[in-house]
C-alpha cells in the first residue's frame, strides 16, 4: 500500500538534500559525489547541495537563502547527530516560513563517518540512510504547535518551610497563590523546635520573617493561606487544573479574631494537646502553642462538651472581647474551589513509627522518648517549658541517643535518613549546658555528617568528655529493659549501659497522606513511598505529571535548607514555564486516536506512563490528552486496532523508512 | 552470548559467501541507546557498517509490525536497543519493548527466523563501547547465520 502511495508522493514532491562535508569530519570518509550520484540514479531527490558546515553561521545563512530560492516541499539534511543541530535546522526553516517539521537528518557522522574504516561501505550505508529518509519525509506533516491559554495562580500543598518559601518566592514574582495546610499553624515541624542544626538557630525565629511575608508582608494579598484544609479533588492538567479545597471549620470567625486568646482560660475541658506528643494537656478552644501562627485559637468539636455532651456552654464566647460570633459554634466544612495552573506538593515527612519496635521499649518504658518528643521538652514553650525531666519529675544523670532507628536497615528503611545524626550531635551540645554532669551514649551504625556546617557539632560530640560512642548492627541487638526502675540498654554481647533518658532517632518515611495525595494527583511515589521525581538529579523539583512540582520532604528526608531550595527551585521552574499572559506551546508529537477506528479496549489508557489518555463513555472511544502527553509512541505500539497516530513517528513513516534503509 | 552450532569452532557456515554483507536495520530510542551510539562515534571506534539505524521516541513505539516488515523487506537481522530498565525518559516503555521482544521471539522461530537474528538489549546514552561491542557481534552472528531466504522476501526485490 505505502509503495504506491510513497511513489505518487515522490514523484510530485520537491525535496532537496543538504550533505554537510562538517569540514573534513564527515567529507574525509564520505564523498558527497558519490552520495549524489547514487541518490540522482535513484530519481526521488530534485536538488542535493553540499556545505562546509552547515550549522556555522554561514552555514545557515546558505541554508536560509537556499530554501527562499529552491522552495522545497521537504528536505533532508545529511549532517551530524540531530541530537547536535536539528533544532538549529528547524528554526532557520521556520525563519524562510517552511513548516520545521518537514525536514528529516541523517546522522552521517557520529553514525558513519566517523566509525566506518571503508569509505566504499560508508558511502553505501550513506546512501541507504538517506533513501530512507527521503521516503520518510515525503510521509511527514506540516505539525503545528497548539497554543493554549493558561491560570498563572499557583497552588501549594503544605505550609512547612518548603511550602512557605514557594507561597512566597511565588507571591513576589507577582502570582497568586493558594497555600493549604492542613493542621491550624503554618511553619511545618522546625516551628516546634527551639535550636535547630547545624548553629543552633531558634526555629521560630528563624521561620517568622518568613511567615510574617506570608501573613501580613507586601505580598501576603496574592496569597490565600487556609489553614485547616485539605485538596479533597484535582481535574485537569497543567496550566489548567481545577482543584478542591475541603476548608475543615476552625469554629473561630478568622476575620474579626484578635487572637488575645480571652476564650482559652473560661474553657472547662481539657485533652491530649497533639502539638506535645500528648505530653500534656490543651483546652477545648487553645491556641496550638504559644506563639503559633497564624495567632488564632481553634475549637476542637472532639473535646468541646457542646459537641460531645450537647450541653449549652458558651463560656469561651462570653468572654470574647470583641463580641458574640467570634466563636462561630455553628461553623461548617466547606468546599473550595479554584483554578490553578500549577500545583506544589510541600507535604513534608513522618517519623518512623517506633511503637512496633518492642524491644526499644517506646510505650513500655516511659522514659523511652523519641527524638521529636525530645525536641519538645527542649521547648520553653513545651509541656515541660524547656525542662528536661523524667518521669519521677527529676532530671536525667544520663541520657541514651538511639542512632539510625529503622534507617540503613533491611526490614525497615534501607536508607540513610541524613538528618538524625545532625539533631542528635545538637542534642549532645544541648545537653552540654543544660545538664553539664549527665553522661551522654550514642548508639549509631554510622554516623553521617557531610557537608561543610555538620563537622562542628559532631566534632563537640566527639570531644566531649562525657559523651560515648557504641556502633551496633541492627535494632534487634538492642534490648532496653527496666531494671530496678532506672533503664536499661544491652547491646547483643556487650556489657548493659544504664541510662534515665532514652532518645530514639526514627527514620524520616513519607508523610500519612502521601498514597492517597499520590493517587489524587496521578503523580507516582517511588519504592519507599516518597513523591518522585522527574529525574532524581536532573529535574528533582518536578515530579512526572507535568505541571506539579515537588518541594522538601516529601520526596525524601530533607534538612531545612535542602527543602527551602527545592522550594525555590520549583518556584523557579513555574516561573519559566507558567508565564502569566504566555500561552503554553504543545510539542506536537502526541498521540492522536481515530475514533472511529478506536474499539473501546482501553489497552492505551494501561500502558500510558503519564495518565494522558481519556475514555469518552459517551462515544465509547479513548481520547489522548495533548498537554499530559509526551509522545512516546507506546499506546500506539500498543493499539491492536491501530487508531492511534504517533505525530512525526507513524507508522507509514516508520515503514518507509524501514523500506528505504533496505533497498 | 549466543551459543551458535557453527560459531563453536569459528568456522563460518561453509554454505555462506565470504563475501556476505547482511543487512541489519537497528531500531534506537532516541533518549539513551541512540546517544549510546552517538558516542560511539565520538570515540570513533570502528565498527561494521551493516546496521542501519531508525531512531524512535522510545523503544515503547516499536510495533512487532515493524520488525516483521525489516525481515520480509530483506533485513537479516533486527536489533532493538532500549534504555536500561528504570533509565526510560518515559518511565517505563522499554519494558513494554522488552515485554514485546519476548512474545515477538516466540513466534519468529516457528517462522524460520532464527531467534539470533532478532536481539534486544540495553544500552545508556555513555555506553559507546557496549554498543560498538553489541553492534559487532550481532554483525557476526548473523554472518554466521547467512541471508535470511523467505518466501515473501522474493515479493520485494
Amino acid at each position: 500500500m505505502s509503495d504506491e502511495r510513497n511513489r505518487m508522493l515522490g514523484e510530485n514532491m520537491r525535496t532537496g538534500v543538504y550533505f554537510c562535508n562538517c569540514g573534513t569530519n564527515i567529507a574525509d570518509v564520505i564523498d558527497a559525489e558519490k552520495v549524489r550520484e547514487s541518490l540522482e540514479a535513484d530519481g526521488r531527490t530534485s536538488y542535493f547541495k553540499t556545505c562546509q558546515f552547515l550549522c556555522s553561521e554561514d552555514g545557515k545563512a546558505f541554508l536560509e537563502q537556499d530554501l527562499r530560492a529552491e522552495m522545497p516541499e521537504r528536505i533532508v539534511i545529511a549532517a551530524c547527530s540531530p541530537r547536535d543541530h536539528e533544532a538549529t535546522f528547524m528554526r532557520v526553516m521556520e525563519q524562510v516560513g517552511m513548516n520545521p517539521y518537514l525536514m528529516q537528518m541523517v546522522n552521517i557522522r557520529e553514525q558513519i563517518a566517523w566509525v566506518t574504516e571503508d569509505p566504499e561501505k560508508a558511502i553505501k550505508k550513506t546512501v541507504l540512510a538517506i533513501k530512507a529518509a527521503l521516503l520518510r519525509v515525503e510521509l511527514h506533516e506540516a505539525l503545528e504547535r497548539q497554543e493554549l491559554e493558561v491560570s498563572s495562580s499557583v497552588l501549594v500543598i503544605g505550609a512547612g518551610p518548603s511550602g512557605l518559601k514557594a507561597a512566597l518566592t511565588l507571591a513576589e514574582a507577582g502570582r497568586r497563590v493558594i497555600l493549604v495546610e492542613k493542621s491550624p499553624v503554618i511553619g511545618g515541624l522546625p516551628v516546634l523546635y527551639e535550636e535547630l542544626f547545624p548553629d543552633m538557630e531558634c526555629g521560630p525565629c528563624m521561620l517568622e520573617p518568613l511567615m510574617g511575608e506570608i501573613l501580613h508582608g507586601d505580598c501576603a494579598e496574592n496569597i490565600e493561606l487556609m489553614t485547616m484544609a485539605e485538596l479533597s479533588e484535582v481535574a485537569g492538567y497543567f496550566g489548567n487544573f481545577m482543584v478542591k479545597i475541603r476548608q475543615r471549620p476552625r469554629h473561630v470567625d478568622i476575620g474579626t479574631c484578635i487572637g488575645c486568646g480571652e476564650c482559652v482560660e473560661p474553657c472547662p475541658v481539657s485533652g491530649p494537646n497533639p502539638f506535645n506528643c500528648g505530653m500534656d494537656e490543651k483546652k477545648a478552644i487553645a491556641f496550638a502553642f504559644p506563639g503559633a501562627l497564624p495567632n488564632l485559637p481553634y475549637l476542637d468539636p472532639k473535646l468541646c462538651i457542646r459537641f460531645t455532651e450537647g450541653v449549652d456552654c458558651e463560656l469561651c464566647s462570653a468572654a470574647c472581647p470583641m463580641g458574640e460570633g467570634i466563636v462561630v459554634f455553628d461553623d461548617q466544612e466547606t468546599l473550595v474551589e479554584r483554578q490553578v495552573g500549577a500545583i506544589v506538593v510541600a507535604t513534608g515527612s513522618k517519623l518512623y513509627d517506633c511503637a512496633p519496635l518492642e524491644n526499644l521499649g517506646y510505650g513500655r518504658v516511659p522514659e523511652v522518648k523519641t527524638a521529636h518528643e525530645f525536641e519538645r521538652m527542649l521547648a520553653s514553650n513545651g509541656p515541660t517549658g524547656g525542662e528536661i525531666l523524667i518521669s519521677n519529675g527529676e532530671r536525667p544523670g544520663s541520657v541514651l541517643f538511639i542512632h539510625c532507628v529503622g534507617s540503613l536497615e533491611e526490614g525497615h528503611k534501607p536508607y540513610c535518613s541524613g538528618i538524625c545524626c545532625q539533631y542528635a550531635f545538637k542534642f549532645n551540645h544541648l545537653l552540654e549546658s543544660r545538664l553539664p554532669d549527665a553522661e551522654v551514649h550514642h548508639l549509631y551504625k554510622e554516623i553521617v555528617a557531610p557537608g561543610k556546617d555538620a563537622f562542628s557539632l559532631y566534632r563537640a560530640a566527639r570531644d566531649n568528655p562525657n559523651a560515648t560512642f557504641t556502633r551496633y548492627n541492627q535494632l534487634a541487638d538492642i534490648a532496653v529493659s527496666c531494671e530496678q526502675e532506672r533503664p536499661q540498654v544491652r547491646i547483643a554481647g556487650r556489657t548493659a549501659i544504664a541510662a534515665d533518658l532514652i532518645v530514639l532517632c526514627p527514620a524520616v518515611v513519607p508523610g500519612a497522606d502521601a498514597e492517597a495525595l499520590g493517587v489524587m494527583l496521578d503523580v507516582s511515589l517511588d519504592r519507599f513511598g516518597f513523591f518522585e521525581e522527574l529525574h532524581g538529579r536532573m529535574d528533582a523539583a518536578r515530579s512526572k505529571v507535568r505541571g506539579i512540582y515537588l518541594a522538601g520532604a516529601c520526596q525524601g528526608p530533607a534538612d531545612i535548607q535542602r527543602a527551602t531550595n527545592q522550594a525555590m527551585a520549583a518556584s523557579g521552574c513555574i516561573l519559566s514555564e507558567l508565564v502569566e499572559g504566555r500561552k503554553i506551546r504543545l510539542d506536537p508529537l502526541f498521540a492522536e486516536i481515530d475514533r472511529t477506528r478506536c474499539s473501546g479496549c482501553k489497552v492505551c489508557m494501561k500502558v500510558c506512563p503519564y495518565r494522558a489518555v481519556g475514555f469518552d463513555s459517551a462515544i465509547g472511544a479513548a481520547n489522548v490528552n495533548a498537554v499530559l502527553c509526551h509522545g512516546c509512541g507506546t499506546c500506539v505500539a500498543a493499539c491492536p486496532a491501530g487508531a492511534i497516530k504517533g505525530n512525526h513517528f507513524t507508522g507509514e513513516m516508520i515503514l518507509a523508512e524501514i523500506e528505504g534503509a533496505l533497498k | 552470548m549466543n551459543a551458535l552450532p557453527d560459531a563453536s569452532n569459528g568456522q563460518r557456515d561453509l554454505a555462506v559467501s565470504p563475501e556476505f554483507e547482511p543487512r541489519i536495520i537497528g531500531f534506537l530510542c532516541s533518549w539513551c541507546s541512540y546517544a549510546g551510539a552517538d558516542k560511539a562515534g565520538l570515540s570513533q571506534t570502528p565498527y561494521p557498517p551493516n546496521v542501519n539505524i531508525i531512531r524512535v521516541m522510545c523503544t515503547g513505539r516499536i510495533d512487532p509490525l515493524f520488525v516483521m516488515k525489516a525481515f520480509e523487506r530483506g533485513a537479516d537481522g533486527v536489533i532493538v536497543l532500549a534504555c536500561h530498565p528504570g533509565d526510560c525518559h518515559y518511565k517505563e516503555g522499554n519494558l513494554r519493548a522488552a515485554q514485546r521482544h519476548a512474545l515477538l521471539a516466540r513466534v519468529l522461530e516457528p517462522m524460520g527466523i532464527e531467534r539470533q537474528r532478532c536481539r534486544f538489549d540495553y544500552v545508556s546514552a555513555g555506553e559507546g563501547e557496549k554498543y560498538v561491542q553489541l553492534i559487532t557481534e550481532m554483525v557476526e552472528s548473523v554472518k554466521r547465520l547467512g541471508p535470511l531466504t523467505t518466501d515473501n522476501r522474493g515479493a520485494n526485490p
